[in-house]
């Protein structure tokens, strides 16, 4: 479903990632760890087009996304949930919701959906005409995942939705992923808490200094003793 | 105090002061989206008065270019003043193409997209002198039609005088700030607008297109300009190319102290101002146009961050 070929990334001259190839088949969950720094945001961007590949090809679907514009992924069915939940302070939590599904003009399913997302994080209906600048960090993290959600995607990119987050709250957003995937969405969850991603995931990648150093089973990668060491502790 | 006289600088000072509410806007919207002041908002507010006259009125003046020539129609005030705006509108958007775009993809310094529409300021502005002249434009006074110059209101032993192009610049500054806040505030396109302004990058991960946004700002921003830089025009005559000049600066003045950035604060603000020029005394009136700075400054003391501006720790 996506793939990306040999991807070098960089920030001027600043190189970030070097040569990085993996792929995500359709209804996995794929992990994409490694260390603060490593590159994995940066990929994330690459893919979602705010950062343009300095060589290789990322495909989804089939298709070059070579020049397609920003604005124009999420219409191909490719939602981003960005690092740092991004929510809009400045707007309520519904128009946060609303504006995940900025590109869909059917104001039915819209409204059904948001009655989903609320089904599916309770507080934030009891927060609905909040400013998201409001709400806590686990609660934002919630509004970030369900407005990546109204746009009803194939596949869901993650950056760190477990980040500051109280273990209690990040076991929960995992249980989330788990059930987004059973019903139907791929997602590529990227992630410093390697635990947690490799027991939710079903395949793993790990980036070390913007380059993938290893890859396979997200649970046979979990029992490899270089990877055990570096990000299991 | 007599409440005539109280009421009639109220009358005037919230006429004028609207119109230069109308015409900051036009910076504040640039500046949330871009957090860039674009210094070409003046020249588009000239453009829209020099457009709108023409439209209006038919006839070019006496020099430049277009000395003497004539439109083959002439469209009624309220038409003309409407398609002046839309004109000027496009001017705008001509701007964010010519002089910021480019600049911005590149990743240029903000400081360079503020000389570069300082550049464009002036060629609008030359152009403007080299098509209709540097004389005076004065719109004839039947332009608004056959409507009485002013309505009388007796108040107690004196006497209001509202003049209908008073009534007219208060009106058309009422409907305009209304619209822009309902679009904002409520509609989808204006709430994605928001979001351009709050996080570019966001905004694109939803789908929508910060550049066409952008546009927008800039579409909606010259049609303020073109607009007020008429209502300006048809009170008080077009001075020459460079009339803007002095009403831009009075505009940088109003977003200062109502807050950058802030639509409420900016509106307050042209109209603290306007109410400022207003009720100063009459021996005092050679010093109208220091009226703006001098209250910037001494609200400034108090209040760095403007009116209903954020301080910076505020600041998300
Ligand atoms: N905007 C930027 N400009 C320059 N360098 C950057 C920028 N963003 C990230 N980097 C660098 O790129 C590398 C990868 O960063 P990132 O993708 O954010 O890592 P991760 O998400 O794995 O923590 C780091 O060395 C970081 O310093
Ligand atoms: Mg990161």
């Amino acid at each position: 479903m996506l793939e990306l070929n040999a991807v070098t990334l960089a920030y001027g001259p600043v190189m970030a990632v070097r040569e990085a190839s993996l792929h995500v088949r359709q209804g996995e969950i794929v992990t994409l760890i490694g260390a603060n720094g490593a590159g994995k945001t940066t990929i994330l961007r690459a893919v979602s087009r705010l950062l343009d590949p300095k060589s290789g090809a990322i495909m989804f679907e089939g298709r070059d996304l070579r020049g397609v514009a920003p604005d124009r992924v999420v219409r191909l069915g490719l939602a981003h949930c960005p690092e740092g939940r991004q929510v809009l302070a400045r707007q309520s939590v519904r128009d946060n919701l609303e504006l995940g599904a900025y590109i869909r003009a059917d104001r039915a399913g819209i409204r059904q959906d948001l009655e989903m997302a609320f089904d599916l994080f309770p507080r934030l209906r009891e927060r609905a005409s909040q400013l998201a600048g409001t709400l806590s960090g686990g609660e934002q993290q919630m509004l970030a995942i369900a407005r990546a959600l109204m746009c009803r995607p194939k596949l869901l990119l993650l950056d760190e939705p477990s980040l500051g987050l109280a273990p209690i709250i990040a076991q929960e957003i995992f249980n989330i992923i788990t059930n987004l995937n059973q019903q139907g969405v791929t997602i590529l969850l990227v992630e410093q808490n390697a635990h947690m991603a490799m027991r939710t995931a079903h395949r793993a990648y790990v980036l070390e200094a913007g380059q993938i150093v290893a890859e396979g089973d997200a649970r046979k990668l979990a029992d490899d003793e270089r990877v055990r060491q570096a990000y299991l502790g | 105090m007599p409440l005539a006289w109280f009421l009639q600088n109220l009358v005037n000072g919230l006429s004028i002061g609207s119109v230069y509410a109308v015409f900051a806007l036009g910076y504040t919207l640039v500046f949330s989206v871009l957090g860039i002041l674009n210094f070409a908002h003046a020249a588009v507010f000239t453009l829209g008065a020099y457009l709108t006259y023409v439209l209006a009125v038919g006839e070019f003046g006496l020099n430049g270019l277009l000395a003497g020539a004539t439109m083959p129609f002439k469209l009624p005030f309220a038409l003309a003043l409407l398609a002046g705006a839309v004109l000027s509108g496009l001017a705008g958007m001509a701007v964010e193409y010519l002089a910021f775009r480019p600049l911005r993809k590149r990743g240029a310094d903000a400081l360079l997209a503020l000389v570069s529409s300082l550049g464009v300021a002036l060629i609008l502005v030359n152009l403007i002198q080299y098509l209709f002249g540097a004389e005076i434009y004065s719109f004839p006074p039947d332009v608004l039609g056959s409507l009485p110059p002013a309505i009388l209101f007796h108040v107690g032993e004196g006497m209001v005088a509202m003049r209908t192009i008073q009534a007219v610049l208060f009106g058309v500054s009422l409907l305009l700030l209304i619209g822009l806040v309902w679009f904002i505030q409520f509609t989808k396109q204006g709430k994605a607008l928001r979001a351009v302004a709050e996080n570019p990058d966001t905004a694109s991960l939803l789908g929508i297109s910060v550049d066409t946004f952008t546009l927008g700002t800039f579409f909606l921003s010259g049609l303020l300009g073109g607009m007020s830089g008429t209502l300006i025009g048809v009170s008080f005559g077009l001075s020459g190319p460079y009339f803007g000049v002095a009403y831009g600066l009075k505009a940088l003045a109003v977003i200062v102290l109502g807050g950058l950035g802030s639509i409420p604060g900016t509106v307050l603000g042209g109209l603290v101002i306007g109410l400022a020029e207003a009720f100063l005394p009459p021996e005092l009136s050679s010093y109208k146009e220091a009226v703006a700075y001098a209250l910037l400054f001494a609200v400034l003391l108090a209040r760095p961050q403007g009116l209903l501006g954020k301080s910076a720790e505020e600041k998300v």
